[in-house]
């Protein structure tokens, strides 16, 4: 028996460790940096020890003002200042200028260390500028999750929002939820009557139509979305088309608006939409169908009593795959949205890539990944629900 | 559980250094692509002699070269990176020290030798037009912001840099003044202002192709865009006019990535793409601004390219880079605010 258990966990240990390699520690390392605040405890770590003890009321004390001077123009010589600078830069504007400033006098600066650094930059004198860097001690902060809900630490210990011009996540996080739902509505509306359809079908054609739904996977979603934004552009096919049969005088702006985004993401993700929805009708037992009719049901009822309970589950798992993948969707607002239709995405890639701000980008990446879990426990919910409804007729 | 964390991580780092070729890879160098590139590899790279070397394209993102440093798997040598991106990657250790016993620093133009970036050419927007559809057009950002003189869309860069310097400029604010104002909270509600009146006539454009794209369309009456495609442009026939007076610039340069085995290599064709010889070559097929002295300055050199922009540099703005290192993530976050509400 024991020998038994320990091959069968031998035999998915392959399996166990793909999860464990490809997914479980890229996501947990995703989310442990979503909250991870090491900067200032590596390139200051006697600051840190010396601002421990600190109670925060009036100033710190000499040996917290000394220990910085000397590490920061340690690391300055030794070029790993820039990720703490622009950590503390990111919670405050201005912290950059003051710590590159401070570094580049350091072998200017001499004891006492609280009166030379205050008399270089008066922000030394002020307690709300240790504060920070107290704060920033680590090991965690909620830093990033909290700017990613556009919100930050309040000066006095609670929590605020931040200002009203520079709030975004949130909105954004609505627009990403809204384009999606949207995406998955029109892609279940288009790709039921497809399903049934291909279901329906005879031997040889069922194939081809199915061969004709997966054609446009075996093309990229950069190639597809680019063929958008060549139908869609000013002078492009549509427009051109619009203006022959005289719906429009004047070519009208479609690329750069939400229309586009929508069409380019439903026509992207359709595929996905129709192939969990076929497999499910064609595994339906047709003699249901007919018992109906037996029974007396018209093609009405048959259709809306019988059928489509039973295929509800295929319509849940493909508006959830739509859902799932339209959440992350990068390329195609990227390609054809306008300035108002980028999603949460976007941004990822715009904290990983241009601002190098990982802890901004994990967090986003988590609210992400929290908005897909939640769509997936309701999908799960939703389908258990009709499973047994659907056993029931 | 982090150190646990850790040890996979390294583990699975290592398999992957194990897995990925040891041998001797060619010096690589890359650079911003397109045609440009292809005249670099043409009289740049490949006149070097110390040895082949091969090039790739990037888009100016650093991430995959900060990367790249802290798995210390560097496929990459020589690059060509912004001036933002420089400071702070070389504040980093992201850059090695540039070998000034290698490079000669001499040659360079007054800053274009620093701790980690050797100078390589420079790059500015300015705004311009197509004098075919419009005859006339602004010449000064106060012009630019003007919609009753000068009525039709117009698009700017999607970014705050850049951006809300031409914001303050078109509301009045004088060039030597614009960062001055702009590091304060009244003179950033006042370039945000400014973007405010002009938005119903405003696009914004993400890709440099884009101004010149939208103006040929005639989508947009006015750009701002990079002068070398504008120039560019008028060498290919396009009627543009091109405000130099409007002219905002900043310059790339050339580094080398940390932990490159082939850094001593890097050094010596870095010293070789600077060099007076092959940079002159370089110009003689495109317009390029050389941070080497002796070619931006070279009469004949300036004489053949009217559209260079060292001949219009005088008049223009230089970007201040530490401005934007400091204020950079929070304007750039209004910014995304600002064109999204």
């Amino acid at each position: 028996m024991r020998r038994t258990n320990w091959l069968a966990a031998l035999l998915i240990a392959p399996l166990m460790l793909l999860i464990l390699g490809s997914f479980l520690l890229p996501v947990g390392f995703a989310l442990f940096t979503a909250v991870a605040d090491r900067e200032v405890a590596e390139t200051l770590p006697r600051t840190r020890a010396a601002l421990v003890a600190w109670d925060g009321q009036g100033l710190p004390p000499e040996a917290a003002f000394a220990a910085m001077a000397q590490e920061l123009g340690q690391a300055l010589e030794d070029r790993r200042i820039g990720d703490m600078a622009q950590r503390l830069n990111f919670e405050r504007t201005g912290m950059r200028g003051l710590l590159l400033r401070t570094a580049r006098a350091a072998n200017r600066l001499s004891a006492p260390y609280a009166t030379s650094m205050v008399t270089l930059d008066a922000r030394w004198g002020a307690p709300e500028t240790w504060l920070l860097v107290q704060r920033a001690g680590g090991p965690v902060t909620p830093l990033y999750l909290l700017r990613a809900m556009d919100l930050q630490r309040a000066a006095g210990g609670g929590i605020e929002a931040v200002a009203a011009d520079e709030a975004l996540y949130r909105m954004l996080f609505w627009r990403t939820l809204g384009i999606s739902l949207v995406v998955t509505a029109l892609c279940v509306i288009l790709a039921y009557p497809v399903a049934y359809t291909i279901a329906r079908l005879r031997a040889p054609w069922s194939s081809i139509a199915l061969t004709l739904v997966l054609i446009p996977f075996w093309s990229s979603v950069l190639v597809r979305s680019t063929a958008w934004f060549v139908l869609l552009q000013r002078e492009g096919p549509v427009n051109q088309a619009m203006m022959a049969l005289g719906l429009t005088e004047v070519p009208v702006q479609i690329v750069g608006t939400r229309i586009a985004v929508v069409v380019a993401l439903v026509h992207v993700l359709l595929p996905f939409a129709v192939l969990p929805m076929h497999s499910v009708m064609k595994r339906l037992d047709q003699t249901y169908l007919r018992a109906a009719a037996s029974l007396g049901a018209n093609g009405f009822q048959r259709f809306f009593r019988v059928w489509l309970p039973m295929s509800l589950p295929g319509v849940l798992a493909g508006g959830a795959m739509v859902f799932l993948l339209a959440v992350g969707m990068y390329t195609a607002p990227a390609l054809v949205g306008g300035d108002r239709d980028q999603m949460v995405a976007w941004f990822i890639a715009y904290f990983m890539n241009r601002e190098v701000n990982w802890g901004m980008a994990a967090a986003l990446s988590a609210y992400l990944l929290a908005m897909t879990g939640a769509a997936i426990g309701l999908a799960r919910v939703l389908t258990s629900g009709i499973a047994t409804s659907g056993g029931r007729a | 559980m982090r150190r646990l964390l850790g040890k996979l991580a390294g583990l699975v780092l290592g398999v992957a250094a194990m897995a990925s070729p040891a041998a001797a890879r060619d010096l690589t160098v890359v650079a911003g692509g397109g045609a440009l590139q292809d005249h670099m590899r043409r009289t740049l790279f490949s006149t070097f002699a110390g040895g082949p070397v091969v090039d790739t394209a990037y888009d100016y993102n650093v991430g995959p070269i900060r990367a790249m440093v802290q798995a210390r798997n560097v496929t990459w040598d020589v690059v060509l990176v912004e001036a933002p991106d420089l400071i702070r990657g070389c504040e980093d250790g992201i850059f090695e020290r540039i070998d000034y016993n290698v490079v000669n620093r001499a040659k360079f133009m007054p800053g274009g030798a620093t701790t980690c970036g050797a100078g390589a050419i420079g790059w500015g927007v300015a705004v311009f037009y197509d004098e075919g559809r419009n005859p006339n057009g602004p010449a000064s950002f106060q012009e630019f912001w003007d919609t009753t003189r000068f009525p039709g869309r117009r698009t700017l860069r999607r970014g705050a840099r850049i951006t809300l310097e031409a914001a303050l400029m078109g509301d009045g604010v004088a060039p030597a003044d614009v960062y001055t104002v702009l590091a304060t909270p009244a003179g950033q509600a006042r370039a945000f202002a400014a973007l405010d009146r002009l938005r119903p006539n405003l696009v914004f454009w993400t890709g440099g192709q884009q101004p010149i794209e939208l103006v040929n369309s005639g989508e947009v009456a006015y750009a701002l865009g990079f002068v070398g495609r504008t120039a560019n442009g008028i060498r290919a026939g396009a009627r543009y006019n091109l405000r130099w007076s409007t002219l905002l610039y900043a310059y790339d340069s050339w580094a080398v990535v940390r932990g490159s085995a082939n850094a001593a290599a890097a050094m010596r064709l870095i010293q070789h793409i600077t060099e007076p010889g092959p940079v002159t070559e370089l110009t003689k097929l495109w317009p390029i601004n050389p941070a080497t002295a002796s070619v931006a300055n070279d009469p004949e050199v300036r004489a053949r390219n009217p559209l260079m922009m060292t001949n219009h540099q005088a008049g223009g703005l230089e970007i201040n880079t530490e401005f934007w290192l400091e204020y950079g993530p929070d304007l750039e976050q209004r910014f995304a605010a600002w064109v999204n509400r």
